[in-house]
């Protein structure tokens, strides 16, 4: 190679390795060519229930909240907990009950407005004060529940030594805590001067007034229409990535919603919980071309059947009120057991995943107990022994169970129609007419109907569901299964109260997941051998991406930040 | 000069007593609705995660939904004299007032497209098919109108969708599609004609059986003697007296237009009023379902006085008052 061509060359390299370089940022690769417009859109079939941090009641609100507000931690894309809004990870006295939280001092809300520890001690206060779905992430602290239940305005274990330091005070020690603080909802920071200003109700509805310390901020906004958000410009927190917009249309549904992505409408399918529907999902899983754009991430979310232990013929003790103890040693006298255990075994999950979704795409069967698989507290493959499918026992049970042949009679299931719950209904109905020679009625009703009754403890036998909201066992345990819950119009719909499983779960929720969680696995099995649920499918996350959209995915509880969200040349 | 001004005050007085009779339907409506939407099993204030007993109170408080029927409907009486209808129950802090002036107004914007839709095809359709009647163009523009009203709006949406959106991004390489959604002109015509073609298929029908009648009349037939130019004849002398009886069916079809965008806006993700009535039901949202109710006996009673209004314009013999 001559002088000047190996000059030549060594111009070429160093041209294109600063043109890449400049195309490229955190997360893009040095092979990249970044598109001129760098918007992010999508649709979701409904609209935020709320975007008031303090109000949050569903996934779709929470994709929003994580881009807009601070908390003191976030979970990383891989479920991580790394500070945020804090200069490291807490300082927890030896008995556990004192957290000390060092902020971050350099922490801004996107209109200036400095934040001190004193903004996190007026925003948890107003969470408790609201009281709604997710102010139980701070019942921890003493004194929270007093404001909770409006005995006190003033949190009596949160204080503010100086502007930079936070102190919470709990009543016990809480191994969970850390994961409901990095949960984007009830712990966010908020801009007191800006709420008070705007209103309490209505800071929320104009994109002036909604001010948060996040990397993006909300630039338009119309109830029920759509929002658009940009990157804050001097973000305290540094790189606010690629995007310079984000555009979100509300209510389109999913059929639309794949129809536009396919005219290049939309570039994802699948953001903030409005996967693309099955028969869309089986269609790009069957195109070769189109199924390089589908992506199905594990979900967080178990659906079964619960069963009622108060009312009705599974009842393990019928009559008892609800919100008293329902177990009994070793299963004897607990005359529902053989009847629950029967009905479980007597479905095959693979058929029901296949039919019911979409050959086993849209969700898989379970069969590692009610905890998610990929999540804490799952018991494995095969971990529930009564979620093998085995027709003989299932009917030597049934006859143990109902000798006379009266309890099968007039057995309703109780769900919420929706195509996929239709189509397990009708499954669960066909396998136990065929394998169990018991006659189901389906009972179809709307979900708040559905709802009530199962929180008057009504419900004989129904779907259930729950979607994970933090990768920690006391999330499913202290929402759905113990006594408190198991009251009349509280969480625990079956209405089991087994104060052995309870007393394990409040140990282990004391110490850190690494030491608890052989006691919560001991405490999944209880409910797994006493079948409260019958689990039968853990859901999954259809994403359709397009291709020239980067750093986009799911990590089974949220979407990736838009932090790592780029646009390539296409 | 006597007669025109009587004939303006008769029609004051008759707008006058439609607005009245419009005002108290609306009313009535949302009244019974009021009670109805009592009656539905569950609230919206319910959701998967356990909710407080004591905050659930404080929330049936702060929407009144804790006090008896009368009182409910006296301070909803009193807000709606107000021009407030209250805050949605689902999607906290949303006024609903505004909400569905908004939405309202997309809703017509929707709605007159597809009026304009029924009228221009369903008369040029039919008009056609007179005025060529037993030949191939006849019988094409007949074929069409069956297959149009025979088949529903929801279904001409999908098809519509799949060709316009999907098919035509395919085709075209990208060049040309429809873009779902609201906000630009070019998202209206697709949306709209899915809306309007069964009744524009009604009106070519009944426009197509109109103008046989009138082309044999003995006035059609002096002019065609007279030598007069044959689109003065269709246009002028016979289209004019073959509208009378299809304007006297487009105040229902008015009425089908607007409740029938509710599937419609649904499908095309389009903001009006019709996606709220579908997704307030669903939700329980008891105040927007009354809300849009409302809006839509309101709007309903509007449109049809204002094709009460056309009549005298195209036939004088009709007055008013």
């Amino acid at each position: 190679m001559g002088h000047r061509s190996l000059l030549r060359s060594l111009a070429l390299v160093l041209g294109t390795v600063s043109l890449v370089g400049s195309a490229c940022g955190p997360g893009s690769t040095t092979s990249e060519k970044l598109a001129a417009d760098q918007t992010l859109r999508f649709a979701i079939i409904d609209q935020p229930t709320s975007l008031d941090p303090a109000e949050v009641d569903s996934a779709v609100d929470i994709t929003f909240l994580a881009e807009v507000f601070t908390g003191l931690y976030k979970f990383t894309n891989d479920l991580k907990i790394v500070p945020d809004g804090t200069t490291k990870l807490p300082d927890v006295s030896q008995d556990g009950k004192t957290w000390t939280f060092h902020l971050r001092q350099d922490m801004k809300f996107s209109n200036g407005d400095a934040i001190t520890a004193k903004d996190w001690v007026y925003s948890w206060t107003r969470t408790l004060r609201k009281n709604r779905a997710y102010a139980s992430n701070l019942y921890a602290i003493s004194g929270a529940q007093d404001v909770a239940n409006g005995k006190s305005t003033v949190v009596s274990g949160l204080s503010a030594p100086d502007d930079y330091t936070l102190v919470a005070k709990l009543d016990a020690p809480a191994g969970y805590w850390l994961s409901q603080l990095a949960m984007p909802t009830a712990a966010l920071v908020l801009d007191q001067k800006v709420i008070d200003a705007a209103g309490d109700d209505k800071w929320t509805q104009q994109a002036e007034t909604y001010i948060g310390s996040g990397p993006f901020k909300v630039t338009g906004y119309s109830a029920k229409q759509y929002i658009d958000f940009e990157p804050v410009k001097n973000w305290w927190g540094g790189d606010t990535g690629k995007l310079t917009k984000v555009h979100v249309d509300f209510h389109v549904d999913v059929t639309a919603q794949v129809q536009k992505f396919e005219a290049g409408g939309y570039d994802i399918v699948g953001m903030a919980n409005s996967p693309a529907g099955p028969d869309d999902v089986l269609r790009y899983k069957a195109d070769p071309a189109k199924s390089k754009l589908l992506t199905i991430y594990p979900g967080a979310r178990a659906t079964a059947v619960g069963f009622n232990f108060v009312n009705g013929p599974f009842a393990s003790k019928p009559g008892t009120k609800s919100g008293d103890p329902t177990n009994s040693a070793n299963g004897t006298g607990d005359p529902g057991l053989d009847g629950r255990r029967a009905f479980s075994l007597a479905i095959d999950r693979k058929q029901l995943a296949d039919i019911a979704c979409a050959h086993a795409i849209t969700c898989q069967p379970a069969t590692g107990g009610p905890i998610v698989k990929g999540f804490k507290g799952y018991l494995g493959e095969n971990g529930d022994p009564w979620a093998k499918f085995d027709p003989q026992q299932a009917k030597q049970l049934l006859e143990k169970w109902d000798p006379t042949g009266t309890k099968r009679k007039g057995l309703e299931y109780r769900y919420n129609p929706s195509p996929s719950n239709d189509k397990r209904a009708q499954n669960l109905q066909a396998q136990w007419r065929q394998n169990l020679g018991v006659e189901v009625k389906l009972a179809p009703s709307d979900f708040p109907t559905l709802q009530r009754d199962r929180r008057a403890k009504n419900v004989v036998f129904g779907r259930q569901s729950w979607g994970i909201d933090y990768d920690h066992p006391q999330d499913w345990f202290d929402n759905l299964w113990n006594c408190s819950q198991a009251q009349v119009g509280r969480g625990n719909d079956e209405a089991y109260c087994n104060p052995d499983m309870d007393k394990l779960v409040e140990n282990a929720n004391t110490r850190s997941l690494d030491q608890a969680l052989p006691d919560y696995i001991k405490a999944v099995k209880m409910v797994v051998n006493d079948v409260v649920w019958m689990t039968i499918d853990y859901g999954t996350q259809p994403y359709l991406v397009q291709s020239y959209v980067k750093g986009a995915g799911y990590n089974g509880l949220y979407d990736f930040s838009w932090l790592g969200i780029r646009m390539t040349q296409h | 000069m006597g007669d025109a001004s009587e004939m303006t005050r008769g029609t004051l007085v008759y707008i006058g007593q439609r607005i009245v009779l419009i005002t108290l339907t609306a009313v009535v409506v949302s009244s019974i609705v009021f009670i109805g939407v009592r009656q539905l099993p569950g609230t919206a204030l319910i959701s998967e995660r356990d909710t407080n007993p004591a905050t659930l109170q404080l929330l049936l408080h702060h929407y009144h939904l804790d006090l008896p029927w009368p009182q409910q409907y006296l301070i909803w009486i009193t807000g709606l004299v107000h021009g407030d209808l209250g805050e949605s129950l689902v999607n906290r802090g949303v006024q609903i007032t505004p909400l569905l002036v908004r939405e309202a107004q997309v809703s017509v914007t929707l709605g007159l497209a597809a009026v304009l839709i029924t009228v221009v095809v369903g008369m040029g359709l039919g008009t056609l098919a007179a005025v060529k009647q037993n030949t191939w163009v006849d019988y094409a523009a007949s074929t069409a109108a069956v297959m149009g009203y025979s088949v529903p709006s929801f279904v001409w949406a999908f098809v519509l969708i799949l060709i316009t959106v999907g098919g035509l991004y395919r085709w075209t390489g990208g060049m040309i599609y429809e873009d779902i959604g609201w906000g630009k002109l070019e998202q209206i015509p697709v949306p709209a004609l899915a809306l309007g073609l069964p009744y524009a298929a009604i009106v070519a029908r009944l426009t197509r059986a109109s103008m046989l009648d009138v082309i044999r009349q003995d006035y059609i037939r002096t002019a065609w003697a007279k030598g007069v130019h044959a689109r003065r004849v269709v246009l002028r002398h016979a289209l004019r007296n073959a509208l009378i009886p299809v304007v006297s069916v487009l105040g229902p079809l008015v009425t089908a237009i607007i409740t029938g965008s509710v599937v419609i806006e649904y499908l095309f993700g389009i903001p009006g009023l019709g996606q709220e009535f579908v997704t307030s039901i669903l939700d329980r949202d008891y105040n927007v379902v009354i809300g849009v109710f409302t809006f839509y006996a309101a709007l309903v009673g509007v449109a049809n006085l204002i094709v009460d209004l056309v009549y005298p314009v195209l036939d004088p013999r009709i007055r008013y008052g």
